[in-house]
């Protein structure tokens, strides 16, 4: 079986949602949608207080190249754009909509047969972008500035405890590979290959025996979904650091992404909906949820049974590299695969303590970096060292904070090197 | 009011703390001290029990005049003082006087590890530099070994020139020259009829804490079979290629305690696997000459050189990241 080297083999805890079937997130009263849900700038509001919108209607516009549209999640009345700090502790402008209950639904032209030009077009009209979590335009990756010969679809979905690319390949398998076909064609590429991790043997059975598409069995090890270690696994191809998988030949998406691709293409249908994991041992009910841009995190868990008393932290996005929240004044966006309720057992709190040399970390770097060395010279401030011990090319999967037994905060360690190195810039 | 725990990624972590890692070394270590209590008597339980409680008590004792709370210092009690302890204990011959591993606990605690840090700050490995401070000072005492109760299985003894049996030589006395053994290599792996210190002579038991280690994903098998088979192979080139001398080599004096539990401590040894690779063979090799031109027991010696040369190898011997793209020479 196909990987690379170094990794964790974390347990993966999806068996609390891996059989739950996708269900719609019911609509909810109010909506709040966010500008800026993407990496780039923030979108620009295109309608007013007062305003009327339907489903799927424009809302905001992007502004420049690497930015994304964004359309209304639900039929309804715009009550104005609030400027909200978020339970992540960003701070940015939301489109606030209240729900009217109506069925007035908009939806871009469905294409037939589309040329590679239209696709491309397509993927940009419909505010598509990496639904992985980091949020970069689509169409950007669609039209790469080096030749490229492969595209990759990221179905690793290593993160614990998500599982919300997982259902969509079992229970949408043909809508994944068609999406798959059109951004293969966008990108005039042969080979296709789905990398997908071997703790989802029901979804890799239903997507081999598709002509052209390879399906690669991976290692069930984290971070087997990490963009350069998913080449490296599928390829043997190594993304220089600092560069980019075109680089390399490379494209790679995330199923979330073709899914909206195919949706968009073939439905015209652009991006305001998502399927997510709500999971944790603090929610009484956990679920793979369809969810539309907007909706408030507390409605969601609240759909989900509610949270327990003994929930320690709340997490956006997956246990190893999502984001903790301060609480529940945050609002889905078209990044978000998953929120977490880790209850006092399974989060860690644990302080830390001095680090033994054990060298763990490095033996299971993905990047082959010294991440106790980075830890250590970030605290007594030593920023140029950090970098020599390659902060800079550290892809903060944070494998080296959970082996670590001394507890170091390494991932932090990296995040403000990278932050002081912005700085002197 | 709802409160969260808001901290970096990543959220969940591997149940393994320093601490157990310690517990786990001090499991390790229970066989060898055990055999070392049935094969030297009650003497034997004395001096690892002294050795770990000064030890345990020095750094305590140390952290209160450092003006920690007390409590602070129970929950912050990593288990570290506890092997290093017990591994001065193992260290001395039974029957020394109770002083002399009092003095080197306190001395492997207070200068050589509170003194540079603490945990993890240590330039050498405690416990070699207590052992070798206790040695420097009380060579006679350090170097008297008493006989095993249980003598050879195989009616061996160890014979000086003239003949007579000395009781308590170690059979390493005999292999660097002058007396000579009749012990099979199985007495050498029991320890039984082997003159020595406590911790040392049942290699069967140290080998069985290693195994230990290797399953709980302490210690990587690969280190200490690299130190004692290079420490073997060096000693038989040394010996005109005498293939005979392999097996008595490594089965006598410390080299099967060291390599398990005091080279391969993690604090002292590189970083890196490459670096590892080069610690460890010029340990062995190193092992061996100094045996060799000494006729000495050089482990500790050894190890204690060779942690001094870590930073050095560190700071050279680090892996190329990822995609690691040579930079190209500019050409003017």
């Amino acid at each position: 079986m196909k990987t690379f080297k170094g990794g964790v083999h974390a347990p993966d805890n999806k068996a609390l949602t891996a059989q739950c079937p996708i269900e719609q997130m019911p609509l909810v009263p109010d909506y709040y949608v966010a500008l800026s849900q993407h990496i780039g700038k923030p979108a620009e509001a295109v309608v007013a207080a007062g305003e009327k919108v339907a489903e799927g209607q424009l809302i905001a516009k992007a502004t420049g190249k690497v930015s994304a549209n964004i359309f209304s999640p639900v039929s309804g009345e715009v009550v104005g754009i609030e400027q909200i700090v978020n339970a992540k502790g960003g701070k940015g402008d939301y489109i606030h909509i209240k729900s009217d209950g109506e069925q007035r639904v908009v939806t871009l032209s469905a294409l037939e047969n589309p040329t590679a030009e239209q696709i491309v077009q397509r993927i940009e009209e419909a505010g598509i972008v990496g639904m992985g979590g980091a949020g970069f335009a689509t169409a950007v990756k669609a039209q790469p500035a080096k030749p490229v010969d492969t595209l990759i679809i990221n179905a690793a979905e290593c993160e614990p405890y998500l599982n919300c690319d997982n259902r969509l390949m079992i229970e949408r398998t043909e809508q994944v590979i068609a999406g798959t076909r059109l951004l293969a064609k966008a990108l005039s590429v042969s080979n296709v290959i789905i990398g997908i991790e071997a703790n989802k043997m029901e979804a890799y059975n239903k997507l081999v025996g598709h002509e052209g598409i390879t399906v690669e069995l991976l290692k069930k090890k984290y971070p087997q979904g990490a963009e350069k270690s998913l080449i490296y696994a599928c390829t043997k191809r190594k993304v220089p650091c600092g560069g980019l998988p075109m680089d390399v030949g490379v494209v790679v998406n995330n199923v979330g992404t073709v899914y909206a691709i195919w949706d968009a293409v073939v439905n015209g249908r652009p991006l305001y909906k998502r399927v997510l994991t709500v999971s944790g041992r603090g929610v009484a009910e956990p679920k793979n949820l369809e969810v539309r841009v907007g909706t408030p995190l507390a409605s969601v868990l609240e759909f989900c049974g509610g949270i327990s008393e003994n929930t320690v932290k709340l997490i956006s996005g997956g246990p190893m590299m999502g984001f903790a929240l301060t609480g529940t004044d945050l609002y889905t966006t078209k990044t978000d695969s998953g929120f977490l309720a880790l209850t006092d057992k399974e989060a860690s709190t644990l302080l830390p303590t001095p680090c033994i040399n054990c060298g763990r970390c490095a033996t299971v770097c993905p990047m082959k970096l010294m991440p106790m060395y980075i830890d250590f010279y970030t605290t007594v401030g030593d920023y140029a060292s950090s970098v020599k011990y390659g902060a800079m090319n550290c892809i903060e999967c944070g494998t080296c904070a959970y082996v670590c037994p001394a507890k170091r905060p390494i991932v932090q360690s990296v995040r403000l090197t990278k932050m002081k190195m912005r700085e002197k810039k | 009011m709802e409160k969260y725990v808001f901290s970096a990624s990543p959220h969940i972590k591997s149940p393994r703390t320093t601490k157990r890692i310690m517990i786990d070394v001090c499991i390790a270590m229970l066989p060898a001290c055990i055999m070392g209590c049935v094969l030297f008597g009650w003497q034997a339980i004395v001096v690892l029990a002294v050795a770990t409680l000064t030890a345990v008590l020095s750094e305590i004792v140390y952290r209160l005049c450092d003006g920690v709370k007390f409590d602070r210092i129970l929950k912050e009690f990593d288990f570290t003082s506890v092997v290093t302890g017990m591994l001065v204990g193992m260290n001395m011959p039974a029957g020394i006087p109770v002083y002399i591993p009092v003095f080197a606990s306190i001395f492997a605690i207070v200068v050589v590890k509170m003194l540079f840090g603490g945990t993890g700050k240590n330039l050498v490995n405690p416990a070699i530099a207590g052992r070798v401070f206790a040695f420097m000072s009380f060579a006679k005492a350090m170097t008297t070994y008493p006989s095993a109760i249980i003598g050879s299985l195989s009616g061996g003894s160890i014979t000086d020139a003239a003949g007579t049996v000395v009781t308590g030589a170690t059979p390493l006395s005999a292999l660097l020259g002058g007396n000579t053994s009749t012990l099979t290599n199985l007495d050498l792996f029991l320890g039984t009829g082997v003159g020595g210190v406590i911790g040392e002579t049942c290699k069967a038991a140290i080998i069985l804490g290693g195994i230990y280690l290797v399953i709980r994903k302490v210690l990587n098998f690969r280190w200490p079979i690299v130190y004692v088979a290079v420490t073997g192979l060096v000693t038989v080139a040394l010996n005109g290629f005498d293939f005979a001398v392999f097996l008595p080599s490594i089965l006598s004096g410390g080299l099967i305690l060291g390599a398990v539990f005091m080279a391969t401590d993690f604090v002292t040894t590189p970083d890196t696997k490459l670096g590892n690779y080069i610690y460890f063979v010029v340990l062995g090799a190193l092992t061996a000459v100094l045996r060799h031109f000494t006729s000495g027991e050089v482990v500790s010696f050894a190890i204690l050189f060779m942690n001094l040369v870590v930073p050095i190898i560190d700071k050279y011997v680090y892996p190329r990241p990822f995609g690691y793209v040579k930079k190209q020479k500019e050409v003017k």
